[in-house]
């Protein structure tokens, strides 16, 4: 099979999945898991030979940027012409494939294991809300709890598979609308997986705000690609990333002379407004955190690992837009997406040091992560992003995963004291788990030292070095500092995290019976910690440490992705200074955390709350933007909609307006009966009619009925008649 | 020659004893007897005026069978009526037929 | 064949005629006689428009299988039947709506076969509209439609309800409805007459064809007016008619009432084809004949389609009525096929004809669209309002356990609404979007506030009624979706998931005739 036809092929065994599981095998959930881990495993395989194919290819990568596998066809005719679409793998996108490929099978394995199949099916188990677990008796005629298998099984493998479908649409895609296809079909799945508990209101409550926040930005992204394609007449990668479309947008003011920006600018902000939504920066970030309601952590790792990434992953994509132009400093593009992502990441990184359940602080973090991706692209350093987003995605899919077996090994400890108003994601209930669950502890520490960016070893440090030395080299030193400070607090938070759930004594009765999870979920953590680590060393710097280490840096393979574009990262070379910066935060927020809470007590106060006093809350409170956006956008949309729209302007006004002529036609109506119509034509017509009436009630009495009176009568008549004629004729006649 | 006059005297006399019987008779049988007797008189006069007027032509011969042709379905007719009326109500007597009256 | 070829517009348009005459003399207490034989009379129809469909030469522009008979010889107007690519996929999405919206109503138990009859003779009037070639035929069965619709409403409507009119005086639900919808779309049509009547009177004819060439050519003055100021009051006269029916904000508040209190069938094809009536009179009709005055008032007209946009969208998202929330959504859905023309209107001909053409092709496929995803909106709606016989969203609420397959569908029809991409919406959302952006910025930038709160109203409807804690007096009172409903709306749902994938099949066929419209 030729790497085209394959990659045609890519998304569709996950969509077939998702028919078959839905139409067909719904009740039986072996077959269906069969079906979508077969699917993932098929979608996985053939990546993983389409990665290969690009990576190793004639020539690698560098051929590869050039001649990028493409095929396409007419899609929708329009006018003369077509609007084409296909698949294309370049450069960039062969590296997202990778990890898709990998973090999707994954996910899939690991939700076998998690929604407990084979297990009993749950005593008093509903559908719409998660397993509360079943009474089991043994031979033994011991009574026991154990956890129950998921009531929606099979749909949930059915609602994966259309998320891997929206994802490789995702990533296979030449042209930016079946991009957005694939992007709004990730929306709707992370819509119904987060409200996959749909009987609580606030996963329903939740999957609304991911799904109306996201569409905020969608929006505008829609904008985004009705203005790029009036402007150059495709959405196609290769039309619109060729040097003289760029030309034309980079110097053609934006329409209306919107804020003094150029078309490219003014598009890209559109897209990346797009961005915003989707990878949950501020100000839309409220959503993510929220997500964390869909079941653990399988919709949490799509909520940190692959779908948000899009939005990053689309930025990249963009890459070319949002700097042209940029010969002279940053584009304005470029600028909002410095401020928003610096500002992102390091707003993230404070909110995640004060919450205590295990998701959120994930979630922050991943709000935080993305931001330094976002501040990456916005200063140019787009090779640099696309190494943090691969490697983000393999530790952030193993951090939320291991949570996700935390949690899991914590309700089996719920189910075992039977105290079911104790909240298993909440780390102030944990403690100690190191010892019962050993495998999630040894990847959860890896993930986490991945995050933190602990030197040398881990994927996170030598991605997030790679921002450092641009944003240094680059001379953006505002935001080095800033992406300095949330790289502490990151560090120093996650090492919060894993002190809190596994060192020191369990704090309660639930964390000593906590269980290691079934294989399903273990092999995953397995598999994505050794990407947690060995993914980081594609993108050492050929210069590390002023050593020539020849050509090792792989990863910036990535750029020939985007040789058309205009922009020029300068040449780096090796510096100590954010080698050192690096070293200096990602070490010092681990030994701080580690210190602060090497034996946390249970019934101790937090620490941090002790050290930020007062503002505590405030970080607890996420800066009360959820109150915020309820009392402004929420109520006022609600107010618009139920009594400005419909009270006011339809049934007030315009009805009102349609009543009032409906009563002046009434009205008319009464005084043309009263007037006219009852006085001069019914009357006229009903005197007419008694004239008639009286001249035939006066002349009845003739009739008599008597033949011979009518005789006489005729005879009377014809006399006089007779003599009436004689006159006429004799007298007046002559 | 007899003129013309005579016979008009005799058809006028003929013609005023039909009409009395018509308006003063009670009987219906009788009514019709003297409505025949108008229509002789009738007859009596075209032929009389054909006869003294316009003898080239037969128009008064032909109008006078007419009549006969009239007269003679009108008695049809009104016997049948009075029959009936006879045979249902028992009257001959024309003031006791009022059905038509208002 | 060769007659069925020939003949094959009048076939189609009167074959429901000749069903529903010779249902007349069907007895009218065999209810189960009547509804079949409605349902395989309105079959005829499909087939034929089938026929035509697969027979329609795509290579070509202009109008195909035309007919031309004499009817009105006096004044010049004939009965010119023909199709082209916009009024084809109008034909066979009428012919199409109609049978499954009488496989809906099955359920109806009250005088069967008159019901039937009215819905066969409204198909003719719809499918006159389509298929007419000359003014005076399109105006006959323009206002035809009115009528059996309007005893839908009146007779067939929903039973519960009030409206309070003034002064404390209050009717019933439906027969506000019915008349409001009756004398609005009457009253609003009243100047169309007028003005085909004038359009007759000075140009001797009424067939559109020479229409096209002449009236447009038309100079000097008319009734001691310019003839610029006559086509006008003309122009305005059409505009008024079709927006009403469209319906264009702020003409738009018959809709919610007739489309809420009409019974689920009626408000199918109230929503799937009578709107769409509106809307390809605005480009039959008001774009070719009146290019200049189009393109004059083309801004007022993308004003109007975006506050029905916004504040269709606005509106639908303030219901607690589950039907009014869907009626809603049509005066939202509606707008962009507005948008789309008004664009369309104003760059016909010019140098950027493309994203007119564009934003027709949107229109037209929006048009196709909406009258899928609104008909199948509404059926649903039916479905749960037969079983628990209450619309009042809450009242429901956590209903997915209960009726999984419905739920399943009403989330993939709500989606298709939305216009999410993989689905049909989407496809025609975007192309009008992107037609009318280099035309309408602004107008189009603000329209995206109504789709966003697209997305509110589908996902209150979905929350009220399938998510959140099940309301506990619907177990064992809600049965699951039947198979002959499940029949209504597959059709549908095929035909969105295949028009999101593959939308060229269609519009290709509209392409074609929207590029020759501004060739």
């Amino acid at each position: 099979m030729t790497t085209e036809s394959l990659i045609w092929l890519l998304p569709l065994p996950p969509l077939l999945s998702f028919f078959l599981i839905i139409l067909f095998t719904n009740r039986n959930r072996a077959l269906s898991h069969t079906i979508g881990v077969g699917a993932a495993a098929l979608a996985w395989l053939g990546s993983m030979i389409v990665f290969l194919r690009a990576a190793f290819g004639e020539g690698g990568f560098h051929h590869l940027g050039e001649h990028p596998f493409h095929s396409a066809i007419a899609w929708l005719p329009v006018g003369e012409t077509t609007f084409n679409i296909g698949i294309q793998i370049d450069p960039l996108s062969a590296a997202t494939l990778f990890f898709v490929g990998w973090t999707i099978f994954m996910i899939f394995l690991y939700s076998v294991g998690y929604q407990n199949f084979g297990q009993p099916e749950g005593d008093h188990d509903k559908k719409g809300l998660p397993p509360h677990g079943a009474t089991v008796t043994d031979e033994h005629g011991h009574k026991h709890t154990v956890l129950s298998i998921e009531p929606n099984y099979s749909r949930f493998f059915a609602f994966l598979s259309l998320f891997a479908f929206g994802m490789y649409v995702l990533v296979v895609s030449d042209n930016l609308l079946t991009l957005f296809v694939g992007w709004e079909i990730m929306g709707l799945c992370s819509y119904l997986l987060i409200g996959f508990w749909f009987a609580k209101p606030s996963a329903r409550a939740a999957a609304i705000k991911a799904f109306m926040t996201t569409r905020i930005g969608d929006v505008f992204m829609l904008l985004g690609l009705a203005y790029l394609y009036s402007q150059t007449g495709s959405l196609s990668y290769r039309v619109i990333f060729s040097p003289e479309v760029l030309e034309h947008l980079a110097h053609d003011p934006a329409v209306g002379g919107f804020l003094g920006l150029t078309t490219a600018s003014l598009i890209g902000i559109l897209f990346f407004m797009g961005t915003i939504g989707k990878s949950a920066q501020f100000p839309l970030h409220v959503w993510l955190p929220d997500a964390m309601e869909g079941p653990t952590p399988v919709s949490a790792m799509i909520h940190a690992a692959t779908m948000v990434s899009a939005g990053v992953y689309m930025v990249i994509r963009i890459f070319p837009i949002l700097s042209a132009g940029a010969e002279h400093g940053l584009t304005p593009a470029m600028s909002t997406l410095a401020v928003i992502g610096s500002f992102s990441a390091l707003f993230a990184a404070t909110i995640a040091i004060a919450q205590n359940d295990i998701k959120r602080v994930l979630a922050y973090s991943t709000i935080s992560q993305l931001g330094y991706m976002i501040a990456a692209l916005g200063i140019g350093a787009y090779v640099a992003a696309a190494f943090h987003l691969i490697t983000h995605a393999f530790f952030k899919a193993l951090l939320f995963l291991g949570s996700g077996s935390i949690i899991h090994g914590m309700e089996h400890g719920i189910l075992h004291t039977g105290d079911h108003h104790m909240d298993p994601q909440d780390m102030m209930n944990m403690g100690g788990l190191r010892r019962s669950m050993p495998i999630t502890f040894w990847t959860f520490l890896i993930g986490g030292l991945a995050l933190s960016g602990f030197p040398f070893v881990t994927a996170g440090f030598w991605s997030k070095d790679e921002i450092f030395a641009d944003a240094f080299a680059n001379g953006h030193y505002t935001v080095l500092i800033v992406l300095a400070l949330t790289a502490f607090l990151t560090a120093f938070y996650t090492m919060r995290q894993i002190m809190l759930a596994f060192a020191g004594e369990p704090r309660t009765k639930e964390a000593e019976h906590a269980h290691e999870t079934p294989w399903t979920m273990t092999v995953p953590l397995m598999i994505l910690a050794v990407f947690a680590i060995a993914a980081g060393w594609v993108g050492i710097p050929n210069d590390f440490l002023g050593l020539n280490l020849g050509e090792i840096n792989w990863i910036h393979g990535v750029s020939y992705t985007l040789v058309l574009s205009e922009f020029e990262l300068e040449g780096i070379t090796f510096s100590f200074i954010p080698l050192t910066i690096s070293l200096a935060v990602a070490l010092g927020g681990l030994v701080v955390g580690g210190v602060m809470y090497r034996d946390f007590k249970a019934g101790q106060t937090d620490p941090v709350k002790k050290m930020l006093g007062g503002f505590h809350a405030v970080l607890q409170n996420k800066y009360y933007f959820d109150e915020f956006y309820h009392a402004t956008f929420v109520r006022f949309s609600q107010w618009v909609s139920e009594t400005f729209s419909f009270q006011w302007i339809d049934r007030g006004i315009i009805d009102g307006f349609l009543h009032t002529l409906a009563r002046v036609a009434f009205f008319l109506g009464g005084v043309f009966r009263d007037r006219f119509e009852l006085p001069v034509i019914s009357g006229g017509a009903d005197w007419v009619a008694s004239v008639f009436q009286w001249f035939g009630q006066t002349f009845r009495t003739i009739q008599s009925g008597r033949v011979q009176q009518y005789m006489i009568l005729v005879l009377v008549n014809v006399i006089a008649f007779g003599f009436l004629f004689y006159y006429l004729v004799e007298v007046v006649g002559r | 020659m007899v003129p013309l006059s005579w016979y008009l005297i005799v058809a006028a006399g003929l013609f005023c004893l039909g009409l009395y019987g018509v308006l003063s008779r009670k009987n219906m049988v009788a009514i019709l007897m003297s409505v025949e007797l108008m229509l002789n008189a009738i007859n009596i006069n075209l032929i009389a005026f054909w006869r003294y007027q316009d003898p080239a032509r037969i128009v008064g011969q032909a109008f006078a069978i007419m009549v006969f042709a009239v007269s003679a379905a009108e008695v049809a007719v009104g016997l049948a009526l009075v029959i009936s009326l006879y045979r249902r109500r028992k009257i001959v007597i024309a003031e006791n037929v009022d059905l038509m009256k208002w | 064949m060769d007659f069925i070829q020939d003949h094959l517009l009048t076939l189609i348009l009167f074959s429901p005629t000749f069903v529903a005459f010779v249902m007349v003399f069907f007895p009218s207490n065999e209810d189960n006689l009547n509804r079949w034989a409605a349902f395989v009379g309105s079959l005829i129809p499909l087939v034929f428009s089938l026929v035509l469909w697969f027979n329609f030469d795509r290579t070509q522009t202009g109008f195909q299988f035309e007919e031309q008979a004499v009817w009105y010889s006096a004044i010049n107007s004939s009965y010119h039947l023909g199709v082209d690519g916009i009024s084809l996929p109008m034909v066979l999405l009428t012919t199409l709506l109609t049978p499954l919206s009488i496989l809906a109503s099955f359920g109806i138990k009250d005088r069967v076969k008159s019901y039937m009859i009215l819905f066969l003779f409204l198909e003719t009037g719809m499918l006159g509209v389509f298929v007419a070639l000359d003014l005076l035929i399109f105006f006959v069965f323009y206002e035809v439609g009115l009528v059996p619709m309007y005893f839908l409403i009146n007779q067939w409507g929903s039973e519960k309800g009030e409206r309070e009119l003034w002064g404390g005086m209050k009717v019933s639900s439906r027969l506000y409805a019915s008349f409001k919808f009756m004398i609005y779309t009457m009253g609003a049509s009243l100047g169309l007459l007028l003005a085909i009547q004038m359009i007759g009177a000075v140009s001797g004819t009424f067939d559109l064809i020479e229409l096209y060439q002449s009236w447009t050519a038309l100079e000097g003055t008319l009734f001691g007016l310019s003839i610029g100021q006559v086509k006008a009051i003309a122009f305005w006269a059409f505009a008024i008619a079709f927006a009403v029916k469209v319906p264009v904000w702020p003409f738009h508040t018959w809709l919610p009432d007739a489309h809420t209190e009409a019974p689920t069938a009626g408000s199918m094809i109230l929503a799937g084809v009578l709107l769409k009536l509106g809307a390809y009179g605005f480009i039959r009709l008001v774009i070719p004949l009146y290019p200049g005055e189009a393109k004059y008032y083309a801004s007022a007209l993308a004003f109007l389609a975006m506050m029905a946009i916004i504040f269709g969208a606005f509106a639908s998202y303030g219901q607690t009525d589950f039907k009014r929330l869907v009626a809603y959504s049509s005066v939202n859905h509606m707008g962009f096929v507005v948008l789309g023309i008004a664009a369309a209107a104003w760059v016909a001909s010019g140098p950027n004809v493309q994203d007119g053409i564009i934003a027709m092709n949107g229109a037209v496929l929006q048009m196709f669209n909406h009258g899928l995803s609104a008909a199948g909106m509404f059926f649903l709606v039916g479905v749960i309002y037969d079983r628990t016989h209450t619309r009042n969203l809450n009242d429901f609420g956590g209903l997915f356990p209960l009726v999984p397959v419905y739920g399943g569908i009403l989330i993939f029809t709500s989606m298709a609404s939305l216009g999410l991409p993989g689905l049909n919406g989407f496809v025609s959302e975007f192309l009008v979007v992107r037609g009318s952006w280099p035309v309408f910025t602004l107008f189009t930038a603000l329209s995206m506030i109504g789709l966003l709160f697209t997305g509110a109203y589908i996902l209150k409807g979905i929350k009220q009624t399938l998510h959140g804690p099940l309301n506990e007096k619907w177990i064992g009172q809600l049965s699951e979706i039947n198979s002959r409903e499940l029949w209504v709306i597959a059709p549908l749902m095929v035909l969105m998931l295949w028009l999101g994938i593959w939308p060229a099949w269609l519009l290709g066929v509209i392409n074609q005739a929207v590029t020759a419209l501004f060739g």
